[in-house]
């Protein structure tokens, strides 16, 4: 789903498929630059779009699979787990932050919630490429400390848009709850291990 | 008086096929975007079968619910940005303002002379039948899908009196991935069609205001062409 800024109808009713199709795309990619170099701006939140979150939650499930992939008692549980983890995930900390008085609407908290699951994303990929090598203590510090950055950097992002939409003594309880969420992702990350 | 009555009907008749023309929208019975209609079923029919389908497809499960997810979304953003302008020329957004508060915007194009603007019938028939039929099937696999939760219970029962929790919890979990899909095809699909029917109830109070002022205005020429009728042996007695 999208919201758009629109002046006239006529323009956005008549335009090319082509035209809507870049529009998007480059909204798509704008926003996974906001995460990557996080600046407080309100960009991500005037226009939201689900369509990064879908992607990257689909991303992270399949990456996140254990085993072999043929059989299928062993793919569905690991990608229904990350699936709802995320998504349920979001959106009680939506409803939590709507609760304390937050003025973000619904769409948009889930938006940034998930947008800023990219650097989580990029950790999970470098652990792979890592697992790839031998195990051993140097490999799990290695892992350790990639999965860490990320994380930090995850919180920084999501709380450079979310904290201006709470009011200022009920920031710390807002954050809290997105702090866990990345806190569970990260740690289903770091404790995979391809069998 | 019998030449006054003719010239009066066919003065009626011309009056009427003018102000049809311009009331009702001249409506064409061919298709216009084909590539847009043909998408416009191709992606919904393509999930359906997909799900019904998926042992045939690949005998990994999960690549079917991926297949299934991707095809979804897919479907979603072509019916909500491309399709519904194309064929019907309704669009349904989200808008939020600077103090962020967010509304709902459901535009329909008006009714204008150009020729290329005008609704095709075919087109929209293809759209509705579309918007409406899917929905309801993935309905009916939500359903279907609940109560075959409860019959694979019984085996993953029997599993956790041998002691086998793992694939107790394997069975359960997918059957929960089946049914997020579902639900996901579900609540994406009826979102579709809750914002295409909200833009069709918008754009019909207008057609529905044109409808009373234009029988307003046949039932007023009525009254007129029988007052006139009887007057006229009132004249012609005095």
């Amino acid at each position: 789903m999208r919201s758009r800024v629109r002046e006239f109808d006529s323009s956005t009713l008549n335009e090319s498929v082509q035209n809507t199709i870049m529009r998007d795309l480059k909204a798509v990619g704008k926003k996974f630059m906001h995460v990557l170099y996080p600046r407080k701006s309100n960009t991500l939140l005037r226009d939201w779009d689900l369509w990064g979150p879908l992607i990257l939650c689909v991303t992270l499930a399949l990456m996140l699979q254990r085993g072999s992939v043929d059989s299928e008692k062993d793919g569905g549980p690991q990608f229904a787990e990350v699936f709802v983890i995320i998504w349920f995930g979001a959106v009680t900390i939506t409803l939590n932050s709507k609760l304390l008085g937050g003025n973000i609407s619904f769409f948009q908290s889930l938006c940034v919630l998930g947008y800023c699951i990219l650097p989580l994303t990029v950790a999970m990929l470098v652990c792979r490429l890592v697992l790839l090598a031998e195990l051993g203590p140097i490999n799990f510090m290695v892992r350790l400390f990639v999965v860490i950055v990320m994380f930090a950097w995850s919180i920084v992002a999501s709380t450079a848009f979310l904290a201006d939409s709470q009011p200022p003594n009920r920031k710390a309880l807002a954050v809290y709850p997105v702090f866990l969420f990345y806190f569970v992702i990260s740690w289903m990350i770091l404790t995979f291990t391809p069998q | 008086m019998l030449q006054q009555d003719s010239n009066d009907d066919t003065e009626d008749v011309a009056l009427f096929d003018a102000e049809e023309e311009t009331t009702n929208r001249p409506k064409k019975s061919k298709i216009r975007h084909p590539v847009a209609s043909f998408f416009h079923l191709f992606f919904r029919v393509s999930a359906i079968i997909v799900y019904l389908l998926c042992e045939l497809f690949s005998s990994s499960f999960i690549a079917c619910m991926v297949t299934i997810i991707l095809l979804l979304s897919c479907d979603f953003w072509a019916v909500k940005n491309v399709t519904g302008r194309l064929m019907v020329g309704l669009r349904w957004w989200n808008h939020i303002d600077e103090d962020g508060k967010s509304h709902w915007v459901f535009e329909s194009r008006k009714a204008s002379s150009q020729e290329s603007k005008t609704v095709s019938e075919a087109e929209s028939r293809i759209f509705w039948l579309g918007l409406i039929a899917c929905p309801v099937l993935w309905v009916v696999f939500a359903f279907s899908a609940l109560f075959s939760f409860r019959v694979k219970w019984l085996p993953a029962v029997s599993l956790v009196a041998e002691g086998t929790v793992s694939q107790c919890w394997a069975v359960t979990a997918g059957c929960s991935l089946l049914q997020a899909v579902v639900v996901m095809g579900v609540v994406l699909q009826g979102a579709n069609l809750y914002g295409y029917i909200r833009c069709k109830v918008g754009s019909r109070k207008n057609l529905t205001s044109m409808a009373t002022s234009y029988l307003g205005k046949q039932f007023l020429r009525q009254i007129v062409v029988e007052i006139q009728r009887c007057r006229g042996p009132v004249f012609a007695f005095s």
